[in-house]
């Protein structure tokens, strides 16, 4: 009965048919999986969840240690130095990175109290924990999830500007596509001229602001600020500059370059609105 | 169910790794794909289904992480598993070099996959912008791979795994 059940071609073929079956799962979770709700997202969130430990304890190693790191790269080429005195250094450095740090640390948290009181929405702070290792998707992990309040779609703001909005929302920690990323859009305009368009991301990590009608008076500097149209950030809050615009072609759309106004790379606190703005004017 | 344990703790440093280190030094397309070398190193080695449902799991948890579409990695990292397994198949015997074959193609697909979904296939102007990145990312993962291959040997010899006939 085994005999005949490993000579079947099922049994012989197991791993293509298994592998086969999961390819078709794949692609069935990529059309169905980023739905709202899905059940294909829930293991998902587990598994931000589960991973949460280990980056909170690496964010604070990195944390501590980021001034050091390139402190020491500096130290490593100079040959007269003995090892005790590096080791001074280092030390010393480590221990006023860290100073500079919990500095650097306040600063931001008291500019966030501050902006969350300019807003007056209520609003939560969390920590960047991760960050996405591909090259094309731009996405961060927060250290807060939905235990402390946050909900998918919720939008995410800096000091400096606008940053994105949750995408997945696990129980204690939450990833946010960045409005640098290619699926990225949000409704927006020229703080001067206001000029509407949507600001989305491009590929190579710049951002531009489409559909602007050619006729618009829009300049390199002008501030580009979110319409409050979306339903998710209120109006008013800063994208980034224009950095470039053109005119190729016939088309019906100017092409604007948009500088970020966030560095996305130096991200460190964030703050999650949870109040979902009031209507804009001219909003349906 | 030591496989399944050992490539379970294996994924998950790896993904821990892949999202803080960006953090401390700012590789950009320097940072190698480990769980991609995984699930190679899965396909070559432990030849069952399980090792299929691993391989896709591992893409699933790295959906979790990175990009914005659930099931790609997923499905690249099962193709990647179904290549390497498929070579190790046909050539009998795998070596370490076909190894970083496997895990150099399957990172440009990776790469590939990722712009795809996120432009369209129609817009295959961008794409020049960001075939340097694909292309080193996929170069620093192949080069990394035989280490992680001699690790995963290691561990997998460590805890009673049978493996399939690999040449060093």
């Amino acid at each position: 009965m085994a005999r005949t059940l490993r000579d079947s071609f099922l049994w012989r073929n197991r791993v293509l048919l298994t592998s086969g079956a999961l390819l078709l799962l794949a692609i069935n979770i990529f059309f169905t999986g980023n739905r709202p709700g899905a059940r294909a997202e829930k293991p998902s969130l587990a598994l931000l969840w589960a991973l949460r430990p280990f980056q909170n304890t690496a964010a604070d190693l990195a944390d501590d240690s980021k001034g050091f790191f390139r402190d020491y790269l500096d130290l490593v080429n100079v040959r007269q130095e003995n090892a005790q005195l590096k080791q001074q250094v280092a030390e010393l450095q480590a221990e006023h990175t860290r100073f500079i740090e919990l500095q650097v640390e306040n600063h931001h948290l008291a500019n966030l109290l501050e902006l969350r009181e300019a807003l007056g929405m209520s609003a939560i702070a969390a920590r960047v924990i991760g960050v996405d290792p591909s090259e094309t998707s731009h996405t961060v992990i927060l250290s807060q999830g939905r235990n402390d309040g946050l909900k998918r779609d919720q939008a995410v703001i800096s000091t400096d500007g606008v940053v994105g909005k949750l995408i997945a929302v696990g129980p204690d920690s939450s990833r946010v596509l960045l409005i640098d990323d290619h699926n990225s859009g949000l409704d927006a305009f020229d703080q001067r001229s206001r000029a509407r368009g949507i600001v989305a991301g491009e590929l190579d990590a710049g951002m531009s602001m489409k559909y602007v009608d050619r006729t618009e008076d829009v300049r390199p500097g002008d501030a580009i600020v979110t319409s409050g149209m979306d339903g998710n950030f209120p109006g008013g809050l800063l994208i980034g500059t224009i950095a470039q615009v053109s005119q190729e072609g016939p088309g019906l759309f100017l092409n604007v370059t948009v500088k970020p106004a966030v560095d996305f790379r130096e991200l460190e606190q964030v703050l999650i609105l949870t109040q979902r703005p009031a209507p804009a004017a001219g909003q349906d | 169910m030591r496989l399944i344990a050992l490539f379970s703790i294996a994924t998950i440093i790896a993904l821990a790794l892949e999202t803080t280190i960006p953090r401390w030094l700012p590789l950009g397309p320097l940072m190698p794909d480990l769980v991609l070398v995984l699930a190679v190193d899965l396909g070559l080695r432990h030849q069952q289904a399980t090792s299929a449902l691993l391989a896709f799991g591992m893409g699933y948890a790295a959906d979790s992480f990175s990009g914005a579409h659930l099931g790609l990695d997923a499905f690249v990292l099962t193709l990647a598993f179904l290549i390497a397994y498929g070579l190790s198949r046909y050539l009998i015997s795998a070596s370490a070099a076909i190894g970083v074959l496997v895990v150099l193609i399957g990172e440009l697909l990776t790469g590939l996959a990722q712009y795809a979904a996120s432009a369209g296939w129609d817009s295959a102007g961008g794409f020049g912008a960001m075939a340097p990145a694909i292309a080193w990312r996929a170069l620093t993962s192949a080069a990394i791979a035989p280490w992680i291959f001699a690790l995963m040997t290691s561990a997998a010899r460590m805890s009673g795994l049978r493996l399939h006939g690999m040449r060093e």
